[in-house]
């Protein structure tokens, strides 16, 4: 049940925390209008999972391990983009919170709806198949008559629901922070999580063999962070901390985290220096925020 | 608590909301449906079909032990049904003869589930592993693959561009290694 429960709650952390800081921006940014676009996302995501995963799981038709990785690889890599567009889409609307041009960015906003319910979508779905198939396999065995047991079933469940309490408490936390700090400290965040997503498409690519150098490892880690401990499990969920990483991997997520992060401190640093000091008329239609 | 806010905000949300509603709704009530079917399909995840089919295989993996029924298969589509006996979350897999190179893996086998690892194997040896607790080796044993003629769907032809349509999985099969190759 503990172990089933982990792989719920390692597969559902990473989704739950994107979803939840987005929401939390749109919130906080008094752009509810967009929030159908992120359920939408997230909805669209659920439904395919769970309804190509049973058709692999119940039907005649199983996947191949390529494709599935291969789909598993893509998307990850295609989410890392929109991760990062999501991130520097929200540092630049930030901007326009203190003032003149939140009307034009909000314009830009709406010309982004399906950019949002493409990072939902994306954020869910990514490790959506995997999920479903692994959910589907627990109810075959809670419902396959000899010797069956919910018990599998219930515990990933669990795992699931609690990496989505874990997002909504986020969410609340966030809420409660200072937004410029809600920025920089997401932004971060965010980047720091959309690296190991990439490390993660990476690996998958290589396991399909679509790239080289699976066995070729930068590191092992796996005796002192065992993959089936309660904070392996976190650092995978979290941050796709794999203990075992392979150079190539190693390589992506530096490449990555480096110039991104250097790009997105710079901006901040920027944006500190245009505007020293926040305009005294601080109610500048934050009206959405609680 | 998650309900109490939507409702709240039901107004602004009403479409998706529903339609998230209608979703996870259909979902539940679907999930019992699509359970019962497994009676119907011959998953090849039973004992019984051990000894039918030799491209159905099952392995009996525990916290230290990793038993197939056979070790031995002819060439084509193989399903390995990987059921969990033991405590730790397991993964399974196959690799070429130089215990490197991954064939196929099935991960997050959690205690008490059965997965089934799919792939097209072509004749030859190679080296299976269950791997308890996700990290090391494994528990590797060698199995083999012979030559029944039937390479599996899949081979880099034209013609499978037009066979696309009809099979799904037959698109994805013009498989990564062919190109890579």
């Amino acid at each position: 049940m503990l172990a089933n429960f982990l792989i719920g709650l390692r597969e559902g952390l990473e989704a739950a925390l994107i979803v939840s800081i987005l929401i939390a921006y749109l919130v906080k940014s008094g752009r509810r209008h967009l929030l159908p676009q992120i359920w939408l996302g997230v909805a669209i995501a659920v439904a395919i999972s769970l309804g190509f995963g049973a058709a692999l799981t119940f039907g005649p038709k199983g996947l191949t391990f390529e494709a599935q990785e291969l789909i598993g690889g893509l998307l990850s890599i295609v989410a890392v983009v929109f991760v990062t567009w999501m991130i520097f889409w929200m540092a630049k609307a930030a901007r326009s919170l203190s003032g003149e041009l939140r009307s034009q960015i909000d314009k830009a906003a709406d010309a982004s709806r399906w950019s949002l319910v493409i990072v939902a979508l994306l954020a869910v779905g990514r490790e959506g198949l995997e999920t479903a198939l692994f959910l589907w396999a627990a109810t075959q065995t809670a419902a396959q008559g000899t010797g069956s047991t919910a018990g599998p079933l219930l515990g990933a469940a669990l795992g699931l629901l609690v990496a989505v309490v874990l997002g909504y408490l986020i969410y609340r936390g966030a809420l409660k922070i200072n937004l410029s700090r809600f920025f920089t400290w997401t932004g971060a965040f965010l980047i720091i999580i959309a690296a190991g997503v990439l490390a993660y498409g990476v690996h998958d690519l290589q396991e399909a063999r679509f790239l080289p150098g699976l066995n070729n490892l930068a590191f092992d880690v796996s005796g002192a962070i065992p993959p089936t401990s309660w904070y392996g499990t976190l650092l995978k969920g979290v941050f796709n901390f794999s203990p075992a990483t392979t150079v190539l991997e190693a390589a992506a997520w530096l490449l990555y985290f480096i110039p991104t992060m250097t790009i997105f401190l710079y901006q901040k640093r920027q944006r500190a220096h245009a505007a020293p000091s926040r305009p005294a008329a601080q109610p500048v239609g934050v009206s959405g925020r609680k | 608590m998650i309900t109490t806010r939507l409702s709240r905000r039901a107004r602004l949300l009403s479409l998706p909301v529903r339609t998230v509603i209608l979703l996870s709704t259909g979902t539940v009530l679907t999930l019992p449906l699509l359970a019962g079917c497994t009676e119907n399909t011959p998953a090849g995840n039973t004992d019984a079909n051990a000894g039918g089919n030799p491209r159905a295989l099952t392995v009996q993996a525990t916290d230290s032990e990793c038993k197939l029924s056979a070790t031995t298969a002819p060439s084509g589509n193989i399903t390995f049904a990987v059921t969990n006996s033991g405590s730790k979350v397991t993964e399974f897999y196959l690799y070429g003869d130089d215990g490197k190179r991954v064939v196929g893996e099935v991960e997050n086998i959690g205690p008490g589930i059965t997965r089934e690892l799919v792939l097209k194997a072509e004749p030859g040896n190679y080296i299976t592993a269950c791997k308890p607790g996700m990290a090391g080796d494994g528990i590797r044993a060698p199995f083999s693959v012979s030559d029944s003629g039937d390479q599996g769907a899949g081979g880099y032809d034209i013609q499978l561009v037009d066979r696309a349509n009809d099979n799904y999985r037959n698109t994805w099969r013009i498989s990564p290694s062919s190109w890579w190759r």
